[in-house]
């Protein structure tokens, strides 16, 4: 049980992450990426490709993800986004499930559906907390995420710049008037929300210890999706608060799954629940605000 | 009774039936049985994107999950057909059955809600039922699947590929006749409204959280079939043909790239991704056909949001429009503009659908008492009251920001008072959703134009009849003799409207071609439709030159003598209040300043200081 909530604790700082990078860019621009789990995956073949192809070093490795991962979003903002300014949500969304298509179309194109080597940063056996152990390559995703999430917020509550990003959901006029341009506040939620999909990729997939496949990341964007709208889909601390209370439901119904062997999934039954009862009762999620 | 339309729907079915077994069995070494199994796929495909079409690209709705519909029919099919040992006939109605139930158990807690909620509950139900359902062994067999055999009946099994093509070909046309009774009736009218905007579909009387759960109910019903017809297509499925890049994302791609919203757009580019891969030629395509649909995606939606059916009629229109420029007289079409001239407003009999109003006694038709409405720390409307007097004109003045606007949406219903009694024709209704109100008598109109901008004059005219629309939805999707009857006598209505309004020459154009004013003619037009007891204008003369205002005053003494209505009017042009209201309330600040017969107010200073925005010293 206690196990079971430490292992899910670990993966929820992943699911929070990347519920983060969800946020950044629906607050910057109102949309749901739909693209943004498989920047990850896609990002992941870059790792992987320099890594056995070339040979190159993790960190190198890892850094080109992150930069492959950024560079999407910022292309895609400048390139679809921006040039459909007036367009409905709807049809911007849809504009996402189009990159989404075309990642994955592109992952099948050039490596089918056959997993591929991804490389640890770390190897080795980790320390024992409350029965369970954890492997170094957790240990690090959590400081890093932890790091991560302290340089997040610094910025967005100390710099103007970051203050504007937190302007922007509220009142994009209000940003524009104080001299930020809206066009640099919306570039940056993209490139971070999907460099940082990137980082969450790297960070899940050691554990996983598959390697690479065509929409690796869907089921996590999934859960990823449920943390948001936990905390309520346009709160940064909400969407990582509900990355950790997805992380130990999942934790939970996992174990929940071995006792049960009668239904498959037990883990994807338990998101579909947690989404259905934040619509149900709480729509506004639990940091959100009534809209 | 034999109309053309019928004739022509028993002709496709005759050949749809009859062409594929004949050609099979005529010409095998040219059209051999993989030829007709391609073709199954590609009608099967077809209607499952005329299913995802009717909920995003009529309605406005995203699912990402669609493959979960599908699978549900399809192993819903398969357990009666195998394990049951019945016909197909029994498994594919039932498998239509559970794909809209699924649909509606989903869609209800979602689609309560506005925005992209159904997209994310749809994802996730797609992982859902891949991972667990699918593989559960009593529904589906485990891991192994379910054999899905073509069972007529006993052992008689439709196996050759043409016949079963044949069969799909007649349910795929079974539901594009159910796709089209949509499109022609009230149904899809009410989802063009949603996808448009959800608070005008509200005003114009339409339980918008209904209406977007039967598009994904019915869109779930579809699907299911198509499923179903999926899975005996196959023979047999398990969980992994129902994945999310299988079927959900080529779906998505084919409603999108063939066209939002349009049948045939969205049934040739089924057809066009699932054959145009296959084609000798591109023997080895390597997934490119995948990549190169990602591509025409996003470049249709950022491009042309209506897909390559609209890129063609955009190319027709601009013709079309080139013709008219030709044939107009010049200055005809600025009527409104230069000359002021504002059409008479159409007097109309009472609908037939429209059901009974009480009579009350007292002479006051609206009543509103002390009413607020906050948002967050902000009262927009604080402790506001008023009366509206049966067959008088009432205007409503104040500054911007007086929260005139509010207290109409308090009235109309679209914006629920936190406190304080609103009440119409003797009952309560400030707790009545806006369809309601609308049902009950009260029209309006909006400061920025509360139509459907992309849909047609007439098609505003028929929406705003939606309330009086006496049918309901299974008889529009039948499309009954009394739907028929019902939706006759609401185009006459329109008719009659445009003819009165002299906008017959606009009838087909989107009502974003129009001016400002001429929108607004129609707007106020689309209110008196329904035969509405109350009429709450916001602000009508907005964006009309002075003259046309000047009109616009002969218009609404009109509705008042000779039609007999009651008019709330929300004004800021100052002179045009004072020559057509009976009486006045003020607002400030969220309450009323002061009211009066107009005479009174007219002599008050504080009520013009408080119009010009300047402090009033008591």
């Amino acid at each position: 049980m206690l196990a079971s909530i430490v292992l899910g604790l670990v993966a929820g700082t992943i699911y929070g992450l990347l519920a983060v990078g969800i946020v950044l860019i629906y607050k910057g621009s109102r949309v749901l990426n739909f693209a943004q789990g498989e920047i990850g995956t896609f990002s992941l073949y870059v790792t992987s490709i320099l890594s056995t192809q070339m040979h190159a070093p993790y960190l190198v490795a890892a850094a080109g993800a992150v930069i492959t991962a950024g560079l999407i979003g910022f292309l895609f903002e400048l390139l679809v986004v921006r040039r459909m300014g007036g367009a409905s949500r709807l049809t911007v969304t849809i504009a996402t499930v189009g990159l989404l298509t075309l990642l994955i179309s592109l992952e099948f194109m050039r490596f089918g559906p056959a997993p591929q080597p991804v490389p640890s940063p770390v190897e080795g056996v980790g320390p024992v907390i409350a029965g369970v152990y954890i492997s170094p390559s957790q240990e690090l995703s959590v400081v890093i995420i932890l790091l991560l999430g302290a340089a997040l917020t610094i910025f967005l509550r100390y710099t103007d710049f970051g203050l504007a990003v937190m302007a922007t959901a509220q009142d994009a006029t209000a940003v524009r008037l104080m001299g930020i341009p809206l066009s640099r506040v919306t570039a940056f939620t993209w490139t971070t929300g999907c460099a940082v999909a990137a980082v969450a990729a790297l960070l899940i997939s050691p554990t996983i210890g598959i390697g690479v496949a065509p929409n690796f990341m869907g089921l996590l964007f999934v859960s990823a999706l449920a943390a948001a709208l936990v905390g309520g889909l346009t709160s940064l601390p909400g969407a990582f608060v509900g990355g950790l209370v997805i992380g130990v439901i999942e934790g939970l119904s996992f174990q929940a799954g071995s006792v049960v062997t009668a239904v498959p999934g037990f883990k994807e039954i338990a998101i579909f629940a947690v989404i259905l009862a934040v619509l149900l009762f709480r729509p506004q999620g639990l940091l959100g605000k009534e809209a | 009774m034999l109309t053309p339309r019928r004739t022509n729907v028993l002709l496709v079915a005759f050949l749809a039936a009859v062409l594929p077994p004949l050609t099979y069995r005529l010409m095998p070494a040219w059209f051999p049985s993989s030829f007709w199994l391609l073709l199954g796929y590609a009608a099967v495909f077809a209607a499952a994107a005329l299913s995802l079409n009717l909920l995003m690209g009529y309605a406005g709705q995203i699912s990402l999950g669609h493959a979960a519909l599908l699978g549900i029919g399809a192993f819903t099919s398969g357990l009666i057909t195998s394990k049951l040992g019945q016909s197909m006939a029994v498994g594919i109605p039932a498998a239509a059955l559970a794909g809209g139930l699924v649909a509606l158990l989903v869609g209800l807690p979602a689609l309560r809600l506005k925005g992209l909620y159904l997209a994310i509950i749809t994802l996730s139900l797609g992982y859902m039922m891949v991972n667990s359902i699918f593989r559960m062994s009593i529904f589906a067999g485990g891991s192994a699947g379910v054999e899905m055999p073509r069972r007529i009946a006993g052992d008689l099994l439709l196996n050759n590929h043409a016949d079963y093509l044949a069969m799909s070909l007649v349910v795929l046309l079974g539901i594009w006749l159910v796709d089209s009774n949509v499109t022609r009736s009230k149904l899809g009218r009410a989802f063009a409204a949603i996808r448009e905007d959800e608070a005008v579909a509200q005003a114009f009387g339409i339980n918008v959280s209904r209406y977007k759960l039967m598009a994904f109910v019915l869109s779930g019903a579809i699907a299911g079939l198509a499923g179903a017809l999926y899975g005996h297509l196959s023979f047999s499925v398990s969980a992994d043909t129902f994945s999310f890049e299988k079927i959900s994302l080529p779906l998505v791609i084919m409603v999108v790239v063939g066209g939002l919203g349009s049948r045939v757009g969205v049934a040739v580019a089924a057809f066009f991704f699932m054959l145009f891969p296959q084609l000798p030629v591109l023997n080895n395509l390597h997934g490119w056909d995948l990549v190169i649909g990602a591509f025409l995606l996003m470049y249709t939606v950022a491009r042309h949001p209506g897909g390559f059916t609209e890129m063609i009629a955009e190319a027709r229109d601009r013709r079309r429009k080139r013709a008219l420029a030709k044939a107009a007289q010049p200055g005809q079409d600025e009527d409104i503009e230069e000359k002021g001239a504002i059409p008479k407003l159409p007097s109309l009999p009472r609908p037939s659908g429209l059901a009974e109003r009480p009579q009350v006694a007292g002479a006051n038709l609206l009543e509103v008492e002390d009413v607020r409405v906050a948002f967050g720390g902000l009262r927009a409307v604080d402790g506001a009251s008023l009366e509206v007097p049966r067959g008088q004109i009432v205007g409503l003045i104040g500054p911007n920001g007086a929260g005139k606007s509010t207290l109409f949406n308090a009235i109309s219903g679209l914006v629920r008072p936190d406190s304080g009694v609103v009440r119409f024709l003797g009952q309560e209704i400030q707790d009545l959703a806006p369809h309601a109100r609308a049902e009950r008598g009260i029209a309006r109109t909006f400061q920025n134009i509360g139509l459907a901008k992309s849909l047609t004059v007439r098609q505003n005219l028929l929406l705003a009849q939606h309330i009086v629309a006496g049918y309901n939805p299974v008889q529009a999707l039948g499309f009954t003799r009394k739907t028929a009857r019902v939706e006759a006598e609401l185009l006459e209505r329109a008719d009659q409207a445009l003819a009165a309004l002299d906008f017959e020459r606009f009838a087909h154009e989107p009502l974003r071609n129009l001016s400002h004013g001429q929108q607004r003619i129609v707007e106020i037009g689309c209110a008196l439709v329904t035969a509405p007891e109350l009429i709450m204008l916001d602000e009508p003369s907005a964006g009309m030159s002075p003259g046309a205002a000047e009109n616009l005053a002969l218009r609404l003494r009109d509705l008042r003598d000779e039609l007999g209505r009651t008019v709330l009017l929300i004004e800021h042009n100052v002179p045009l209040v004072l020559d057509v209201c009976d009486y006045i309330y003020v607002l400030n600040y969220g309450s009323v300043l002061a009211h009066g017969s107009t005479a009174m107010i007219a002599r008050q200073p504080e009520v013009i200081g408080a119009y010009f925005g300047e402090e009033v010293v008591a």
